[in-house]
């Protein structure tokens, strides 16, 4: 195993670790065998449905933005095709999971074709020319009416059944984590951080750093693409400007930057956070609480860039800052500062 | 004798910057088992020579051979997994990530697929990557992130990070510079043992001319991107031309 | 033919805004290294700003420059002295999510001050010229003819005045400018105020031929940037050649492809920037100084 620098988690930690697994696991019989109680509800099975659904996609980003180094400013565009496959195939009288499938499959080919030519792209251009990509496919969406529907919409067969995409989606989540989790001791997330560090460097050592990043930009927007359809099965409707929607790309950078890039906790820490402010703190504020999240994310980028898991010291993470202030992750390529040139 | 050819060669090699020439048709050549040294004063070409070799920079005119084999258009992964390694004048490791990691990261990746890179991690590489950690005598920091090691100590992983795929020739780029003579001799040492114990080879560019005599069996002089002079580290410390582009006349 | 005519000259009079409206965010990004991802909401403002006093005072948005102007100037200075100018020596990736989240928080404040409904504003300009077949709407000429005079004002400045020269040499080598006793905050401050005003103004002009509402900032960065990549980073004479080039393509394909045109020219602007990006980072002018090389291995 490639050991990464924080001590293994104490037998306790685990422990606890396992008992919210099983209390999360047991929400939905609960309410099945205790019906009068009123804190386990469907709206509240929803609700954590929707906080599992994050996790899952902040952890996807995460393996792009927080292992490898390439901030996606457009990964919902994966979680768009997602939604946006699923819907047209169930439109085609498939069922759901062949439908979803699809869709996630649809997503991954598609970063495999924009990988090639955006992750040669550095930094903030990448950032950019994703975020570009996020707002092309929502207009590409409303303009091919005839499959999408257009700016009208589509509409997914209903159903209804809170606790089935409650265990789905939590399945989801532990699974994905797990993913992450094992990613990270593998050569591959080591070698993902590696190209993070120092691409060139990398490259130097015999690291082929394109198939590296595709591969996880692949994996990515695949596991986001299943997020999608699950997500637009669930809504029964969807449409460009609601499945599209601008924070929904911007709230994955921001959930995993407070939880700490890079680290595998971190996107749990992050999502779970946020959609617990939205839902308690928020909730009284309603319409605010999107400009309060875009007060937070300023806050965030300029005073805790290592998030909270790089506060509570996990040393296997990033900051925002290192990634992009690294002077080594300048190509070799490019020419170099007079005062620096050295031959 | 029979002609042995050279593990690495280089005829006219030339690369510019613009209007600057940096390296001016440079012939040089390293023959297996040998450690030879590259000097010259500041802004003599050396580290983009080195680029070059590496590939990290284009060649604008001549050839390089490695082992007999073209490598002028090769890509820097390609360069890497013939068997040739290099260190940096600035350090690169990888901090975040442990010694161990920066290890196995850096082992021979050729051959691989994306699928074997998955599994937890392949034992031999582990085993490798501690003997050369042993080796380097950094056991006691092989799981600390190396971001937290001295210069001297990152020196010397970045040594062991190029000896990891088990290269035939190593480019050393001021492996001396910037840590204690301790660890100098240390590294000296280490370099001593792989080219008489391995039959590894070594081209070392560097300013410590203790250095430079102690190890190199030939040494090549660089001045303004050209060969100014070429022998044994004495011919070529007592050759004018040389201490004059040092010290001027 | 004289269709394409008419899409020609509608491409290079939204060019000449485009150029106008992109001119704040390359020159910020040019002299002070920082890409403001809420140049769109700045637009917004503006815009918005028109709008208000279009609806309680009754005053025509062209004429509203004259306060839309000093008070988007005001807005920028504040701005930069509180905010911006703790993310200019930084990383460019930090002024990146500062200023998104900077566009998330305004976006959505005016949504939730002004609701999304979509507002026009009322001009006193109405109808057109006819040379020939080709028309020539008065509103959009007066726009060109406002987007014009802005960019040449702008060039004035920096060319001509000694606050432009200290703003340009800032952007050039900012620790020679300090040498030279500039203050480089007042500059800073003082240019990402300019800026705003014009970025503002574009804003204002463009209030009574386009629906204005709290989220059409997106886009337009999108566009800015893309102008950007094509002139390189503050320069006057590549923002025009630029914003022109993108009018055209726009109008083309606005005209040409009937019921879906507009929608696509978002995604073709979008496709340019990424080509321009990819084969030619730098720009095609060179402008204050060049873009970060933008492609890597």
């Amino acid at each position: 195993m490639t050991v990464p620098p924080n001590r293994p988690p104490t037998k306790s930690r685990l422990v606890l670790l396992v008992a919210l697994l099983v209390v999360l696991a047991a929400l939905p019989i609960v309410m099945t065998v205790f019906p009068d109680q009123t804190w386990v509800t469907n709206s509240r099975l929803f609700s954590f449905t929707q906080m599992f659904m994050l996790i899952t996609l902040t952890s996807n980003w995460n393996l792009t933005g927080g292992f490898t180094g390439y901030v996606d400013f457009g990964h919902a565009v994966f979680f768009g095709i997602g939604a946006y496959g699923t819907g047209i195939f169930m439109n085609e009288a498939w069922p759901f999971w062949p439908s979803m499938l699809a869709g996630a499959v649809l997503a991954a080919v598609f970063a495999l074709i924009i990988g090639y030519p955006t992750l040669r792209l550095k930094g903030p251009y990448f950032s950019i020319a994703m975020l570009g990509m996020f707002v092309a496919m929502r207009e590409i969406v409303r303009v091919a009416k005839p499959l999408t529907g257009g700016g009208v919409g589509l509409t997914l067969p209903p159903y209804l059944n809170r606790p089935l995409f409650y265990y789905v989606t939590f399945f989801l989540a532990v699974l994905v984590v797990g993913i992450m989790w094992w990613i990270r001791r593998s050569e591959f997330g080591a070698t993902l951080i590696a190209i993070r560090e120092d691409e060139v460097g990398a490259e130097m050592r015999g690291i082929n750093t394109t198939v590296n990043k595709i591969a996880a930009f692949v994996l990515a927007g695949f596991l986001t693409g299943i997020v999608g359809g699950l997500w637009a099965y669930q809504n029964t409707f969807i449409d460009p400007d609601g499945v599209f929607f601008p924070s929904r790309t911007v709230e994955l950078v921001m959930m995993a930057m407070l939880g700490g890039l890079g680290t595998v906790a971190g996107p749990v820490v992050g999502a779970t956070t946020i959609y617990w402010m939205r839902d308690v703190v928020w909730a009284n504020l309603a319409e605010w609480h999107l400009f309060a999240e875009g007060m937070l994310m300023i806050l965030i980028v300029l005073y805790a860039p290592q998030g909270i898991m790089g506060k509570l010291g996990d040393r296997s993470g990033t900051s925002l800052l290192r990634v992009w202030r690294n002077p080594l992750r300048r190509s070799a390529l490019e020419e170099v500062p007079e005062d620096e040139v050295s031959v | 004798m029979s002609a042995v050819t050279p593990l690495l060669e280089g005829r006219g090699v030339t690369k510019r910057f613009g209007g600057l020439e940096a390296v001016k048709a440079v012939d040089f050549k390293v023959m297996p088992n040998e450690i030879v040294g590259l000097i010259g004063p500041n802004g003599s070409g050396k580290t983009t020579l080195f680029d070059c070799l590496s590939r990290v920079q284009a060649i604008d005119e001549g050839s390089v051979h490695f082992q007999g084999i073209d490598i002028t258009r090769l890509k820097p992964h390609q360069v890497a997994h013939m068997g040739m390694s290099r260190t940096f004048q600035v350090i690169r490791v990888y901090r975040k990530l442990t010694l161990l990691e920066n290890m196995q990261v850096s082992r021979q990746w050729r051959g691989e697929n994306l699928w074997s890179q998955m599994r937890p991690s392949h034992k031999d590489v582990e085993e490798r990557s501690r003997d050369l950690i042993n080796f380097l005598r950094l056991e006691h920091l092989t799981n600390e992130p190396a971001g937290t090691l001295s210069g001297g100590q990152r020196r010397l992983l970045e040594l062991g990070m190029a000896l990891m795929p088990d290269p035939e020739l190593i480019l050393l780029d001021e492996a001396a510079s910037g840590i204690n003579p301790t660890l100098v001799e240390e590294i000296k040492d280490r370099i001593k043992t792989l080219n008489q114990e391995q039959g590894k080879a070594f081209l070392v560019v560097e300013h410590d001319m203790h250095f430079i005599s102690d190890l190199c069996n030939r040494v090549y002089v660089l001045n303004y991107g050209e060969k100014l002079a070429e022998g044994t580290p004495a011919e070529v410390m007592e050759n004018e031309a040389v201490i004059e582009a040092y010290f001027g006349s | 033919m004289d269709l394409f005519l008419q899409a020609l000259i509608n491409g290079v009079m939204l060019g000449g805004f485009y150029a106008a409206m992109m001119l704040g965010f390359s020159v910020i990004w040019g002299v002070m290294g920082v890409i403001n991802l809420a140049h769109g909401e700045m637009i917004m403002v503006g815009a918005y700003l028109s709008w208000l006093l279009n609806e309680h005072v009754g005053m025509d948005p062209f004429a509203s420059l004259l306060i839309v102007m000093p008070v988007m100037f005001i807005i920028g200075y504040v701005l930069q002295l509180i905010l911006i100018n703790r993310v200019v020596d930084r990383p460019i990736l930090v002024s990146l999510l500062v200023t998104f989240g900077l566009s998330i928080a305004i976006s959505n404040l005016v949504n939730v001050i002004f609701s999304a409904d979509p507002r026009l504003t009322d001009t006193a300009l109405e109808g057109a010229w006819s040379v020939g077949n080709v028309t020539f709407p008065v509103t959009k000429t007066a726009i060109m003819g406002v987007a014009l005079l802005i960019m040449t004002s702008l060039w004035l400045f920096l060319q001509k005045t000694r606050t432009g020269k200290s703003i340009r040499a800032a952007a050039q080598n900012k620790q020679a400018a300090r040498i030279v006793g500039i203050d480089i905050n007042k500059i800073y401050a003082l240019t990402f105020g300019i800026c705003i005003a014009i970025t503002g103004a574009a804003g204002a002009i463009i209030s009574p031929t386009q629906a204005i509402f709290p989220f059409m900032g997106v886009p337009l960065t999108l566009r800015a940037f893309t102008i950007t990549a094509l002139a390189g980073l503050g320069s006057i004479p590549g923002a025009l050649f630029g914003g022109i080039v993108l009018g055209i393509v726009e109008s083309m394909i606005g005209v040409y492809v009937s019921g879906i045109g507009t929608n696509l020219a978002i995604i073709a602007s979008f496709v340019l920037l990424v080509v321009i990006l990819i084969t030619r980072p730098q720009g095609l002018f060179g402008g204050l100084r060049p873009i970060e090389e933008p492609v890597q291995l």
